[in-house]
Protein backbone atom coordinates (compact mmCIF):
# COMPACT_ATOMS: atom_id res chain seq x y z
CA UNK A 1 0.00 0.00 0.00
CA UNK A 2 1.70 3.52 -1.22
CA UNK A 3 1.03 6.67 1.02
CA UNK A 4 -1.25 8.37 -0.71
CA UNK A 5 -3.72 5.18 -0.19
CA UNK A 6 -2.86 4.63 3.21
CA UNK A 7 -3.59 8.01 4.22
CA UNK A 8 -6.56 7.31 2.04
CA UNK A 9 -8.08 3.87 3.80
CA UNK A 10 -7.08 5.39 7.22
CA UNK A 11 -9.82 8.85 6.03
CA UNK A 12 -11.85 5.86 5.50
CA UNK A 13 -11.71 4.50 8.42
CA UNK A 14 -11.94 7.61 10.35
CA UNK A 15 -14.82 8.70 8.34
CA UNK A 16 -16.53 5.26 9.40
CA UNK A 17 -15.62 5.65 12.94
CA UNK A 18 -16.99 9.17 13.39
CA UNK A 19 -20.14 8.52 11.87
CA UNK A 20 -20.50 5.53 13.49
CA UNK A 21 -19.97 6.64 17.08
CA UNK A 22 -23.21 8.93 17.37
CA UNK A 23 -25.63 6.74 15.77
CA UNK A 24 -26.17 4.47 19.11
CA UNK A 25 -28.52 2.16 17.50
CA UNK A 26 -25.76 0.22 17.10
CA UNK A 27 -23.50 -0.63 19.68
CA UNK A 28 -19.78 -0.15 19.60
CA UNK A 29 -16.78 -1.95 19.80
CA UNK A 30 -15.10 -0.39 22.66
CA UNK A 31 -15.43 -3.89 25.14
CA UNK A 32 -12.45 -4.74 23.12
CA UNK A 33 -8.74 -3.57 23.70
CA UNK A 34 -8.99 -1.05 21.50
CA UNK A 35 -4.79 -1.54 20.35
CA UNK A 36 -4.14 -4.87 21.19
CA UNK A 37 -4.29 -7.47 18.40
CA UNK A 38 -3.45 -11.48 18.58
CA UNK A 39 -3.18 -14.17 16.11
CA UNK A 40 -5.11 -17.62 17.09
CA UNK A 41 -4.89 -20.90 14.78
CA UNK A 42 -7.70 -23.71 15.75
CA UNK A 43 -10.40 -25.65 14.38
CA UNK A 44 -14.48 -23.72 13.47
CA UNK A 45 -16.35 -25.51 15.90
CA UNK A 46 -19.62 -23.36 15.23
CA UNK A 47 -20.58 -20.27 12.30
CA UNK A 48 -23.76 -18.62 13.26
CA UNK A 49 -24.90 -16.73 10.67
CA UNK A 50 -26.88 -14.16 12.26
CA UNK A 51 -27.82 -10.75 12.84
CA UNK A 52 -27.01 -8.00 14.16
CA UNK A 53 -23.63 -9.86 14.00
CA UNK A 54 -22.21 -13.23 13.00
CA UNK A 55 -20.42 -15.25 15.74
CA UNK A 56 -17.38 -17.80 15.08
CA UNK A 57 -17.01 -19.97 17.86
CA UNK A 58 -12.82 -22.21 17.83
CA UNK A 59 -10.76 -24.12 19.37
CA UNK A 60 -7.82 -22.48 19.94
CA UNK A 61 -4.55 -23.36 21.48
CA UNK A 62 -3.17 -20.53 23.68
CA UNK A 63 -0.71 -19.13 22.50
CA UNK A 64 1.04 -18.58 26.18
CA UNK A 65 0.23 -21.28 27.45
CA UNK A 66 -0.75 -23.82 24.46
CA UNK A 67 -3.82 -24.57 26.13
CA UNK A 68 -7.22 -25.71 24.73
CA UNK A 69 -9.32 -22.74 25.05
CA UNK A 70 -12.85 -22.36 23.48
CA UNK A 71 -13.19 -18.63 21.66
CA UNK A 72 -16.37 -16.56 20.66
CA UNK A 73 -15.02 -14.46 17.61
CA UNK A 74 -17.81 -11.52 16.93
CA UNK A 75 -18.09 -10.92 13.32
CA UNK A 76 -20.27 -7.87 11.84
CA UNK A 77 -23.31 -8.14 10.26
CA UNK A 78 -24.54 -10.86 7.84
CA UNK A 79 -24.81 -8.16 4.78
CA UNK A 80 -21.06 -6.57 5.80
CA UNK A 81 -19.20 -10.13 5.68
CA UNK A 82 -21.20 -10.76 2.11
CA UNK A 83 -20.45 -7.22 0.98
CA UNK A 84 -16.55 -8.48 1.91
CA UNK A 85 -16.38 -11.59 -0.19
CA UNK A 86 -18.05 -13.98 2.70
CA UNK A 87 -20.18 -17.00 2.42
CA UNK A 88 -22.38 -18.10 4.60
CA UNK A 89 -20.99 -21.56 3.93
CA UNK A 90 -17.68 -20.71 3.78
CA UNK A 91 -16.32 -22.16 7.34
CA UNK A 92 -17.78 -25.56 8.22
CA UNK A 93 -16.78 -27.11 11.81
CA UNK A 94 -13.49 -28.85 11.46
CA UNK A 95 -12.00 -26.32 9.17
CA UNK A 96 -8.42 -25.23 10.65
CA UNK A 97 -8.25 -21.58 10.30
CA UNK A 98 -6.06 -18.96 11.56
CA UNK A 99 -7.30 -15.60 12.88
CA UNK A 100 -6.05 -12.07 13.86
CA UNK A 101 -8.26 -10.57 16.56
CA UNK A 102 -8.71 -8.12 19.22
CA UNK A 103 -9.63 -9.98 22.53
CA UNK A 104 -12.39 -8.57 25.47
CA UNK A 105 -10.63 -6.11 28.23
CA UNK A 106 -12.14 -8.47 30.46
CA UNK A 107 -9.82 -11.53 29.89
CA UNK A 108 -12.83 -13.93 28.71
CA UNK A 109 -12.28 -15.83 26.00
CA UNK A 110 -13.80 -13.44 23.30
CA UNK A 111 -12.44 -11.59 20.54
CA UNK A 112 -13.41 -9.02 17.71
CA UNK A 113 -12.06 -10.59 14.83
CA UNK A 114 -10.03 -8.49 12.32
CA UNK A 115 -9.02 -10.98 9.30
CA UNK A 116 -9.15 -14.95 8.87
CA UNK A 117 -7.61 -16.92 7.28
CA UNK A 118 -8.61 -20.16 5.56
CA UNK A 119 -6.53 -23.07 5.35
CA UNK A 120 -6.37 -22.71 1.08
CA UNK A 121 -4.41 -19.37 2.37
CA UNK A 122 -7.54 -17.07 1.27
CA UNK A 123 -7.95 -14.13 3.73
CA UNK A 124 -11.70 -12.24 4.38
CA UNK A 125 -12.04 -9.13 6.18
CA UNK A 126 -14.16 -8.07 9.11
CA UNK A 127 -15.14 -4.87 7.21
CA UNK A 128 -13.95 -1.40 7.95
CA UNK A 129 -15.89 -0.84 10.91
CA UNK A 130 -13.58 -3.94 12.89
CA UNK A 131 -10.44 -2.18 12.01
CA UNK A 132 -7.20 -2.51 10.11
CA UNK A 133 -4.74 -5.54 11.03
CA UNK A 134 -1.65 -4.06 12.58
CA UNK A 135 -0.28 -7.44 12.95
CA UNK A 136 1.35 -10.31 10.36
CA UNK B 1 -52.72 -26.39 -41.03
CA UNK B 2 -52.42 -27.55 -37.31
CA UNK B 3 -48.85 -25.39 -37.19
CA UNK B 4 -50.62 -22.28 -38.68
CA UNK B 5 -53.31 -22.58 -35.81
CA UNK B 6 -50.95 -22.82 -32.96
CA UNK B 7 -48.72 -20.20 -34.49
CA UNK B 8 -52.47 -17.90 -34.61
CA UNK B 9 -53.09 -18.95 -31.15
CA UNK B 10 -49.37 -18.18 -29.90
CA UNK B 11 -49.84 -14.74 -31.74
CA UNK B 12 -53.33 -13.77 -30.48
CA UNK B 13 -51.98 -14.63 -26.50
CA UNK B 14 -48.90 -12.28 -27.21
CA UNK B 15 -51.46 -8.98 -28.22
CA UNK B 16 -53.79 -10.24 -25.44
CA UNK B 17 -50.44 -9.98 -23.06
CA UNK B 18 -48.99 -6.73 -24.47
CA UNK B 19 -52.51 -5.12 -23.92
CA UNK B 20 -53.01 -6.48 -20.52
CA UNK B 21 -49.26 -5.37 -19.82
CA UNK B 22 -48.68 -2.28 -21.75
CA UNK B 23 -50.99 0.14 -19.55
CA UNK B 24 -49.02 -1.25 -16.59
CA UNK B 25 -45.86 -0.89 -17.75
CA UNK B 26 -46.48 2.59 -18.77
CA UNK B 27 -48.08 3.58 -15.60
CA UNK B 28 -44.67 2.35 -13.50
CA UNK B 29 -42.73 4.17 -15.95
CA UNK B 30 -44.54 7.30 -15.90
CA UNK B 31 -44.51 7.23 -12.19
CA UNK B 32 -40.91 6.81 -11.75
CA UNK B 33 -38.91 9.97 -11.14
CA UNK B 34 -35.79 8.30 -10.87
CA UNK B 35 -35.46 7.39 -7.45
CA UNK B 36 -36.43 3.58 -8.09
CA UNK B 37 -33.47 1.86 -7.21
CA UNK B 38 -30.55 0.93 -4.68
CA UNK B 39 -28.26 3.58 -2.86
CA UNK B 40 -25.69 3.60 -0.54
CA UNK B 41 -24.56 6.45 1.32
CA UNK B 42 -22.62 9.12 0.37
CA UNK B 43 -19.40 9.33 1.38
CA UNK B 44 -18.28 5.89 0.80
CA UNK B 45 -18.26 4.14 4.21
CA UNK B 46 -15.14 2.02 4.08
CA UNK B 47 -15.49 -2.25 3.30
CA UNK B 48 -18.39 -4.03 4.12
CA UNK B 49 -20.50 -0.83 3.84
CA UNK B 50 -21.38 -0.69 0.00
CA UNK B 51 -19.69 -1.23 -3.11
CA UNK B 52 -16.72 0.63 -2.79
CA UNK B 53 -17.12 1.93 -6.00
CA UNK B 54 -16.85 6.27 -6.36
CA UNK B 55 -19.10 8.87 -8.26
CA UNK B 56 -17.99 8.81 -12.09
CA UNK B 57 -18.49 12.81 -11.09
CA UNK B 58 -17.01 13.46 -7.77
CA UNK B 59 -19.83 15.43 -5.61
CA UNK B 60 -18.92 17.51 -2.63
CA UNK B 61 -19.56 15.79 0.45
CA UNK B 62 -22.45 16.95 2.89
CA UNK B 63 -21.10 19.21 5.78
CA UNK B 64 -21.43 17.43 9.37
CA UNK B 65 -24.66 17.13 11.25
CA UNK B 66 -24.05 20.43 14.06
CA UNK B 67 -25.21 19.83 17.63
CA UNK B 68 -28.90 20.01 17.63
CA UNK B 69 -30.08 23.35 19.10
CA UNK B 70 -32.00 22.25 22.29
CA UNK B 71 -33.33 24.23 24.36
CA UNK B 72 -31.97 24.65 28.31
CA UNK B 73 -32.26 22.18 30.18
CA UNK B 74 -31.88 19.97 27.54
CA UNK B 75 -28.67 20.90 25.83
CA UNK B 76 -26.81 20.76 28.93
CA UNK B 77 -28.45 17.70 29.64
CA UNK B 78 -27.29 16.47 26.39
CA UNK B 79 -23.70 17.76 26.27
CA UNK B 80 -23.26 16.22 29.53
CA UNK B 81 -24.62 12.94 28.63
CA UNK B 82 -22.17 13.26 25.73
CA UNK B 83 -19.22 13.70 27.43
CA UNK B 84 -20.47 11.04 29.95
CA UNK B 85 -21.09 8.33 26.80
CA UNK B 86 -17.49 9.29 25.44
CA UNK B 87 -15.65 8.57 28.50
CA UNK B 88 -17.53 5.21 29.05
CA UNK B 89 -16.34 4.41 25.86
CA UNK B 90 -13.00 5.36 26.31
CA UNK B 91 -12.77 3.12 29.13
CA UNK B 92 -14.46 0.34 27.37
CA UNK B 93 -17.69 0.21 28.66
CA UNK B 94 -20.01 1.11 25.93
CA UNK B 95 -23.09 2.98 27.16
CA UNK B 96 -26.56 0.97 26.08
CA UNK B 97 -28.23 1.86 23.18
CA UNK B 98 -31.32 0.54 21.24
CA UNK B 99 -29.55 -1.36 18.87
CA UNK B 100 -28.81 -3.57 22.13
CA UNK B 101 -32.61 -4.50 22.22
CA UNK B 102 -32.52 -4.91 18.61
CA UNK B 103 -34.37 -1.96 17.90
CA UNK B 104 -34.68 -0.08 14.84
CA UNK B 105 -33.51 3.73 14.15
CA UNK B 106 -36.20 5.23 13.28
CA UNK B 107 -36.61 8.59 11.70
CA UNK B 108 -34.66 10.49 10.90
CA UNK B 109 -31.78 7.93 11.49
CA UNK B 110 -33.07 5.45 9.18
CA UNK B 111 -32.42 7.78 6.04
CA UNK B 112 -28.39 7.97 6.90
CA UNK B 113 -28.63 4.79 5.25
CA UNK B 114 -25.82 3.05 7.84
CA UNK B 115 -26.40 -0.02 5.34
CA UNK B 116 -28.09 0.44 1.37
CA UNK B 117 -31.72 1.76 1.30
CA UNK B 118 -34.10 0.67 -2.14
CA UNK B 119 -36.35 3.65 -2.87
CA UNK B 120 -39.88 2.30 -4.85
CA UNK B 121 -41.77 4.59 -6.40
CA UNK B 122 -45.44 3.41 -7.41
CA UNK B 123 -48.53 5.15 -8.04
CA UNK B 124 -49.84 7.19 -5.48
CA UNK B 125 -46.42 5.78 -3.09
CA UNK B 126 -42.84 6.24 -1.90
CA UNK B 127 -41.47 3.02 -0.21
CA UNK B 128 -38.16 3.28 1.28
CA UNK B 129 -36.74 0.06 2.62
CA UNK B 130 -33.68 0.35 4.52
CA UNK B 131 -31.05 -2.93 4.70
CA UNK B 132 -30.39 -2.08 8.39
CA UNK B 133 -32.90 -3.90 10.69
CA UNK B 134 -35.76 -4.24 7.64
CA UNK B 135 -37.08 -0.38 8.39
CA UNK B 136 -39.58 0.19 5.86
CA UNK B 137 -41.11 4.23 5.41
CA UNK B 138 -44.36 4.33 3.49
CA UNK B 139 -44.83 7.78 1.82
CA UNK B 140 -48.14 8.40 0.76
CA UNK B 141 -48.20 11.20 -1.92
CA UNK B 142 -51.20 13.41 -2.71
CA UNK B 143 -52.90 13.15 0.53
CA UNK B 144 -52.66 15.59 3.48
CA UNK B 145 -50.08 15.42 5.55
CA UNK B 146 -51.47 14.25 9.78
CA UNK B 147 -51.40 17.22 12.15
CA UNK B 148 -49.07 15.71 15.26
CA UNK B 149 -51.53 14.75 17.77
CA UNK B 150 -53.23 12.89 15.01
CA UNK B 151 -50.69 10.64 14.46
CA UNK B 152 -50.38 7.50 16.17
CA UNK B 153 -46.79 7.13 17.11
CA UNK B 154 -44.16 4.96 15.18
CA UNK B 155 -40.94 4.24 14.83
CA UNK B 156 -40.64 5.90 11.25
CA UNK B 157 -43.41 7.76 11.94
CA UNK B 158 -46.14 8.38 9.19
CA UNK B 159 -44.97 10.49 6.06
CA UNK B 160 -46.95 12.12 3.60
CA UNK B 161 -45.51 13.60 0.51
CA UNK B 162 -45.47 15.63 -2.70
CA UNK B 163 -43.94 16.54 -5.95
CA UNK B 164 -42.20 20.36 -6.21
CA UNK B 165 -41.02 20.09 -9.59
CA UNK B 166 -37.81 18.17 -9.38
CA UNK B 167 -38.08 17.65 -5.63
CA UNK B 168 -39.99 15.41 -3.65
CA UNK B 169 -41.13 17.40 -0.30
CA UNK B 170 -41.67 14.56 2.38
CA UNK B 171 -42.90 15.87 6.07
CA UNK B 172 -43.49 13.52 9.05
CA UNK B 173 -45.40 13.41 12.27
CA UNK B 174 -45.77 10.96 14.81
CA UNK B 175 -42.20 9.78 15.95
CA UNK B 176 -41.65 7.75 19.24
CA UNK B 177 -40.55 10.03 21.93
CA UNK B 178 -38.66 6.86 22.55
CA UNK B 179 -36.57 7.19 19.24
CA UNK B 180 -33.84 9.62 19.97
CA UNK B 181 -31.36 10.34 16.66
CA UNK B 182 -27.84 11.00 17.87
CA UNK B 183 -29.25 11.00 21.78
CA UNK B 184 -31.34 13.74 20.77
CA UNK B 185 -35.01 13.98 22.98
CA UNK B 186 -37.70 14.92 21.14
CA UNK B 187 -41.84 16.08 21.85
CA UNK B 188 -45.06 14.36 19.88
CA UNK B 189 -44.82 17.55 18.02
CA UNK B 190 -42.23 16.97 16.47
CA UNK B 191 -42.13 17.75 12.14
CA UNK B 192 -39.49 16.33 10.05
CA UNK B 193 -39.17 17.84 6.24
CA UNK B 194 -37.38 16.28 3.90
CA UNK B 195 -36.81 17.70 0.23
CA UNK B 196 -34.90 15.17 -2.34
CA UNK B 197 -33.66 16.00 -5.51
CA UNK B 198 -31.42 14.29 -7.85
CA UNK B 199 -28.46 15.90 -7.97
CA UNK B 200 -27.55 14.04 -11.08
CA UNK B 201 -27.98 10.47 -12.34
CA UNK B 202 -26.29 8.70 -10.18
CA UNK B 203 -26.56 10.99 -6.71
CA UNK B 204 -29.69 11.82 -4.58
CA UNK B 205 -29.83 14.78 -1.76
CA UNK B 206 -31.93 15.08 0.89
CA UNK B 207 -31.86 18.07 3.15
CA UNK B 208 -33.59 17.58 6.67
CA UNK B 209 -35.45 19.78 8.57
CA UNK B 210 -36.72 18.86 12.35
CA UNK B 211 -38.40 21.24 14.12
CA UNK B 212 -39.85 20.90 17.51
CA UNK B 213 -41.02 23.67 19.11
CA UNK B 214 -40.53 22.04 22.70
CA UNK B 215 -37.57 21.06 22.77
CA UNK B 216 -35.55 23.00 19.58
CA UNK B 217 -35.03 26.82 19.06
CA UNK B 218 -34.82 26.58 16.13
CA UNK B 219 -34.96 24.49 12.89
CA UNK B 220 -31.97 21.66 13.01
CA UNK B 221 -31.51 21.07 9.62
CA UNK B 222 -28.51 18.87 7.82
CA UNK B 223 -28.25 17.30 4.40
CA UNK B 224 -27.19 13.58 3.12
CA UNK B 225 -26.44 12.39 0.17
CA UNK B 226 -26.44 8.76 -1.48
CA UNK B 227 -25.53 7.19 -4.26
CA UNK B 228 -26.89 5.11 -6.71
CA UNK B 229 -25.94 1.41 -6.66
CA UNK B 230 -27.12 -0.24 -9.59
CA UNK B 231 -28.34 -3.84 -9.64
CA UNK B 232 -27.80 -4.51 -5.76
CA UNK B 233 -30.45 -6.51 -4.21
CA UNK B 234 -31.18 -5.56 -0.69
CA UNK B 235 -30.30 -8.01 1.61
CA UNK B 236 -32.19 -9.89 4.91
CA UNK B 237 -31.63 -8.34 8.52
CA UNK B 238 -33.45 -9.71 10.79
CA UNK B 239 -31.94 -8.98 14.23
CA UNK B 240 -32.26 -12.20 15.85
CA UNK B 241 -29.82 -13.04 18.23
CA UNK B 242 -27.88 -9.60 19.66
CA UNK B 243 -25.13 -11.00 22.51
CA UNK B 244 -25.00 -7.16 24.28
CA UNK B 245 -26.94 -6.77 27.00
CA UNK B 246 -27.23 -4.05 29.68
CA UNK B 247 -25.36 -4.78 33.13
CA UNK B 248 -27.79 -4.91 35.41
CA UNK B 249 -25.55 -2.66 38.39
CA UNK B 250 -23.16 -0.97 35.99
CA UNK B 251 -25.65 0.31 33.29
CA UNK B 252 -23.24 -0.23 30.48
CA UNK B 253 -22.80 -2.60 27.72
CA UNK B 254 -21.22 -6.24 28.14
CA UNK B 255 -20.87 -9.18 25.76
CA UNK B 256 -22.64 -12.25 26.45
CA UNK B 257 -19.92 -14.63 25.95
CA UNK B 258 -21.11 -18.19 26.85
Amino acid sequence: MNRGSRRLALIAIAIAVASAVPARAHHSFAVYEPALQIKLSGVVTTLKWTNPHVYLEIDASDPKTGETRHWLLECASTSILNRAGWKFNMLKPGDKITVIVSPLRTGEPAALLKQVTLADGSKYSNGAAAGRVTIE
Amino acid sequence: MTTTIRLQTVGAALVVAAVVVAPAFAQSRSTSRGFTGSWEAYPLRGEGFGSGVQPKVRVSPPAPIPEPPLRQPYLDEFRAAQARNAELVRKGLPPVSTGMACIPEGMPGMMQATFPMEILETPGQITIIEEAFNHVRRIYLGVPALAPEDAEPRFAGQSTGRWEGAVLVVTTVGVKDSVHFRNTPHSMKIRITERMRLVNDEMLENQVTVEDGEYLTKPWTWTWMYKRWPGYKIQEYVCEDNRYFEDPTLRYQRLRVQ
